[in-house]
């Protein structure tokens, strides 16, 4: 995929991807590149012992990428609205008892995945393996087709956003969320693995074929 | 693939090509937070923090009496008074109570700044620790040798923003 053809997690790969590795989170606008992970660890050691300023600095932090994910992954906002809001209860919870063998990142997204699974399954329309996309494929083809039609509505970009979230629609949840989790939110695979509990090598493959889904649907919104 | 030709109608730029797209849609996404988050965001932050965390009951005394806090509460501030003492942060803070729901020991569990007196930073947080006890639980507390500080180095850091 052009512009970003090399994966950091692929071996022999150099440090080249710019976007590789999860020293940067948003919503910090620190200038030094480690610095925001160091926060992470002393909020989280601080929250963990009741500090809720600190767990809302965490939250502020993290709760963007959580709703991102989330609102993509259920394409509900009311249902993104409860999980983000179980997900950050467990974080709550959960706190003093965790021991930072992961980021705190991958944790919070491990924790919003589980809240969102727990919906998915409660919706009679997904198919009991998960293999299927949630959704019709010709409702998201016809919003595709909707979005392209619009001559004079919102920007480019703005069009281009809808295109890509329309376009996520087609996935199966776990190329979904695999998509999600490394081109936006920029976890290693290692990490991904973690969330949607499988292997690295999975995830990778999953990307692949996520990726290539995606390239074919925006070529189509073009 | 080529730019689109046709003539720009209002818009402020042309699609972007294929692969393009794909890049800056996904760059789009990534510094996008959507209007969902930043409704509910103080809301569901607040609610998290008024749940419950379990934990236990520990006894204090006071003029009128006995009463009973919950062990959270008193980890809550012994942090905030150990985080005071410069030079240590408190990675962990664990209450024993025993019969009676009374506090046996605590045990303060630190990070050290690089260079300044270990012993001296422990001997600050032992005192900063049994002072914020005798004022949560008053003659309950435990008595000194039942406040145990252990200085942790798990990492060596300069960094004020980890300890001050």
């Amino acid at each position: 995929m052009e512009g970003r053809g090399v994966d950091p997690d692929s071996p022999g790969s150099s440090s080249g991807d710019p976007v590789e590795r999860r020293r940067a989170p948003r919503g910090t606008d620190d200038l030094d590149p480690a610095a925001p992970a160091a926060l992470d660890e002393v909020l989280v050691r601080q929250a963990g012992l009741g500090d809720k300023v600190a767990f809302s600095q965490l939250m502020q932090r993290h709760g963007p990428g959580l709703y991102r994910y989330l609102l993509r992954l259920l394409n509900d906002r009311g249902d993104a609205d409860d999980c983000v809001q179980e997900t950050l209860l467990a974080a709550w919870k959960g706190l003093p008892g965790f021991r930072g063998e992961s980021s705190v990142r991958t944790w919070l997204f491990v924790l919003a995945r589980h809240e969102a699974q727990a919906v998915l399954r409660r919706r009679t329309r997904v198919p009991a393996s998960g293999s299927l996309p949630v959704v019709d494929v010709h409702e998201a083809a016809e919003e595709l087709r909707d979005l392209r039609a619009d001559p004079e509505g919102d920007t480019i970009t703005t069009g281009l956003l809808a295109a890509l979230d329309a376009s996520l629609l087609l996935l199966p949840e776990r190329q979904r969320s695999v998509w999600i989790l490394r081109e936006v939110e920029q976890l290693a695979y290692a990490e991904i693995a973690e969330v949607i509990d499988t292997t690295p090598a999975a995830v990778r493959g999953l990307l692949q074929r996520a990726r290539a889904t995606i390239a074919t649907t925006l070529e189509e919104w073009r | 693939m080529t730019e689109d030709s046709t003539p720009a109608t209002g818009r402020p730029r042309a699609r972007p090509t294929g692969a393009a797209a794909v890049a800056e849609a996904t760059l789009l996404l990534r510094q996008h937070t959507d209007a969902g988050w930043t409704a509910i965001e103080s809301t569901v932050i607040e609610r998290a923090l008024a749940a419950f965390r379990p934990s236990a009951p520990v006894r204090g005394r006071h003029d009128l009496g006995d009463f009973f806090l919950a062990s959270d509460v008193v980890v809550a501030r012994l942090r905030e008074a150990v985080d005071g003492a410069r030079g240590g942060a408190a990675q962990r803070i664990t209450c024993t109570t025993g019969e009676d729901d009374r506090l046996e020991t605590v045990t303060v569990q630190l990070v050290a700044a690089y260079g300044p007196p270990l012993l001296e930073l422990s001997e600050r947080v032992h005192a900063v620790a049994l002072a914020t006890l005798q004022t949560l639980l008053g003659e309950l507390a435990p008595p000194a040798e039942g406040v145990l500080v252990h200085v942790h180095i798990g990492d060596v850091s300069d960094d004020p923003r980890i300890v001050s």
